[in-house]
């Protein structure tokens, strides 16, 4: 791998500098914050800390009231709607209510980024969608309508629509909330293969300390309107930080 | 990221096709093309796919290597993977091997098997729609009876929904429909000097056909649709669930108030309308012929009974118990998903404006059976 190669794998993906997010008032201030090729990072919070506007800010749905995100390097709120949307095609987003389209089957939600965004003929595009929802573990339910799937089975199907493109940067809000164990397991399990094999980098906003230890790299924590503290989950967990001590302990106490 | 290239190299029956450089979604579609030509080749009986240059192979380059597999396997030919790399060997794990169980073939319904369905589903809504009728009424006989309460000041606010927020749309629909009714009718009958009997004309008509006709039909688009969207909406969200589930009785909570709202207001909107219109040809009539509202308002009074009006009135009551019918039966029917709603919505309207315009030619049969006119 050349230097300069070298220089721009190690770029970050994300940056975010001296952000503030929120609707009227601002629920998060001045975080920074940055994510790097091949990692999973959580960010972690109690209720209504500002988890998922900040995602929907990294994403580009939410403008920052201050502060610039870089994503790919590039000012994601000064850009021109073509170009970013160019950008957002190097992203796949795993939403919280999971937002399957009701009235497609589950292969033609997975496979409607492939048909809108790329040229690939049909019998690829069908393969592609029949290994990536194999690869979730749902290959059976190709056919089926969200509505007649479980809720387990539909967010495995977001996670494989929000994948299909082979994204770089991977978003998931609260991938493995109301998931037995079992499945929640399996959840995480195809989080790390993404990260492992389509060398994505993944966000996820989550409340699950299993699902937690068990996927993430790194670990980012809001509080008190701000970041209260960045590192991988052991360094979080003895942290001196009463906050972030009463985050972990409470739930494992 | 280095650009891909594929290059195909004969040696006898096997082509070698050489990849160099990321194999991603734009190459992929082109190195699914070479592929697909040589699997068509008959001189060419094995296929060795060199990837000892290739860089990075993605989820399209993995799919168009497994078809190309299978197809060329259909074909009698082998493709070969040569000088895999570790990263390739890893980005195979894209494509898990899958045993999907295939739908049996010759098990589906026969056509009469399908006329069978259709007859039960029919029968199915009849009886659900039945039930959901036999339980309002006796929730509504138990609110009048005082046994049970409707839930405060919903009555009401959906009288305000209803009928008041339409009042402005119902009052003008009316007066344009009286207005060009006394248009056309003086335009007609003034061939025969009979001009002054636009008054008879316009007055019998708006009350006893069109009044009613239309306040239904704009009743229909406006308050069954928003009935069906919300029941459907409600069922969707599991609320309806919710208030079966704490003991408390959807028909009584969500659609008692609605429909005792409805058969309060489409009368009394019936009745402005048929005002508006009559007022409306009086305008037209002493523009167009000069002939005084005293005189267009005596003519009416001549022409156009209280039984008239009762008719009239009669009518508008059974076309709000079918929007209202329509709208909840169908709205509690919705399940899974928005699309659901979408369809409860669609289907109220459709089916109520049928049944309204069916339920009316009945009325002016029967009538003109009985000799009322």
């Amino acid at each position: 791998m050349s230097a300069m190669a070298a220089a721009a794998r190690s770029e970050p993906l994300l940056q975010c500098v001296d952000v503030s997010v929120g609707y009227e008032k601002p629920v998060l201030q001045h975080a920074n914050l940055e994510i790097s090729r091949g990692e999973i990072v959580a960010l972690l919070g109690g209720s209504g800390c500002g988890k998922s506007t900040l995602l929907r800010t990294l994403v580009g749905l939410v403008p920052p009231l201050a502060g610039h995100v870089y994503l790919f390097g590039e000012s994601l709120y000064e850009l021109e709607p073509e170009p970013r949307d160019k950008l957002r095609k190097r992203i796949g987003i795993a939403f919280q209510q999971d937002a399957l389209f009701s009235s497609m089957t589950i292969e033609d939600n997975v496979a409607l980024p492939l048909r809108e965004l790329t040229k690939l003929p049909g019998d690829v595009i069908r393969e592609m969608v029949r290994m990536r929802l194999a690869l979730v573990g749902i290959a059976d339910l190709a056919r089926r309508l969200p509505a007649n799937i479980s809720g387990g089975q539909r967010k495995r199907a977001a996670l494989a629509r929000a994948s299909i493109l082979d994204p770089e940067l991977i978003f998931c809000d609260e991938p493995t909330a109301g998931l037995d164990p079992i499945v929640a397991a399996d959840v995480d399990h195809t989080l790390v293969q993404f990260r492992d094999v389509l060398g994505s980098s993944i966000v996820v906003v989550s409340h699950e300390l299993e699902s937690i230890r068990a996927t993430a790299d790194r670990c980012i924590m809001l509080a008190h309107g701000g970041v209260a503290a960045t590192g991988t989950v052991d360094e979080l967990m003895h942290s001196r930080d009463k906050t972030v001590f009463q985050f972990f302990h409470a739930r494992t106490e | 990221m280095t650009a891909a290239a594929a290059t195909v190299e004969r040696k006898g029956q096997t082509a070698i096709v050489h990849v160099r450089g990321d194999v991603m979604i734009p190459i992929a579609r082109a190195l699914h093309g070479t592929l697909r030509s040589l699997q068509k080749r008959r001189d060419v009986k094995k296929v060795v796919l060199e990837l000892g240059e290739a860089g990075k192979l993605d989820s399209s380059a993995i799919a168009v290597i497994e078809l190309a597999k299978r197809g060329l396997h259909r074909c009698g030919k082998e493709l070969e993977l040569a000088d895999l790399l570790d990263h390739h060997r890893a980005a195979f794990e894209l494509a898990p091997e899958v045993q999907v169980k295939a739908q049996p073939k010759g098990e589906g319904p026969t056509s009469l098997e399908r006329v069978g369905d259709y007859v039960l589903a029919l029968g199915a809504t009849i009886g659900d729609l039945a039930r959901l009728v036999g339980q309002t009424l006796s929730q509504a006989a138990a609110v009048a009876f005082g046994r049970r309460k409707l839930p405060a000041g919903a009555v009401a606010s959906f009288i305000l929904l209803m009928g008041v927020d339409a009042v402005f749309i119902v009052g003008l629909l009316s007066f344009l429909l009286g207005m060009t009714m006394a248009f056309q009718g003086v335009v007609q009958l003034e061939k025969f000097g009979a001009g002054v009997f636009v008054a008879d004309m316009v007055g019998w008509s708006m009350v006893r056909e069109f009044a009613p006709l239309m306040t239904a039909i704009i009743l229909t688009g406006r308050t069954g649709a928003a009935i069906a969207a919300e029941l459907g909406t409600m069922r969707v969200n599991q609320e309806i669930d919710a208030l079966a589930a704490m003991g408390i009785n959807p028909v009584r909570f969500h659609i008692v108030p609605r429909l005792a709202a409805l058969i309060f207001v489409q009368p009394a909107l019936t009745l402005m309308g048929m005002f508006i219109g009559i007022a409306a040809g009086m305008l037209i009539a002493q523009l167009m012929i000069d002939m005084s509202p005293m005189t267009f308002w005596l003519h009416v009074q001549q022409r156009v009974t209280i039984g008239d009006f009762a008719y009239g009135i009669a009518k508008s009551l059974v076309f709000a118990s079918i929007i209202g019918f329509a709208g909840s039966h169908l709205g509690m029917r919705a399940s899974g998903d928005a699309s659901s709603v979408g369809r409860a919505t669609t289907r109220t309207v459709v089916v109520s404006v049928f049944l309204i315009i069916v339920t009316d030619a009945i009325f002016a049969t029967v009538s003109s059976l009985v000799g009322q006119r």
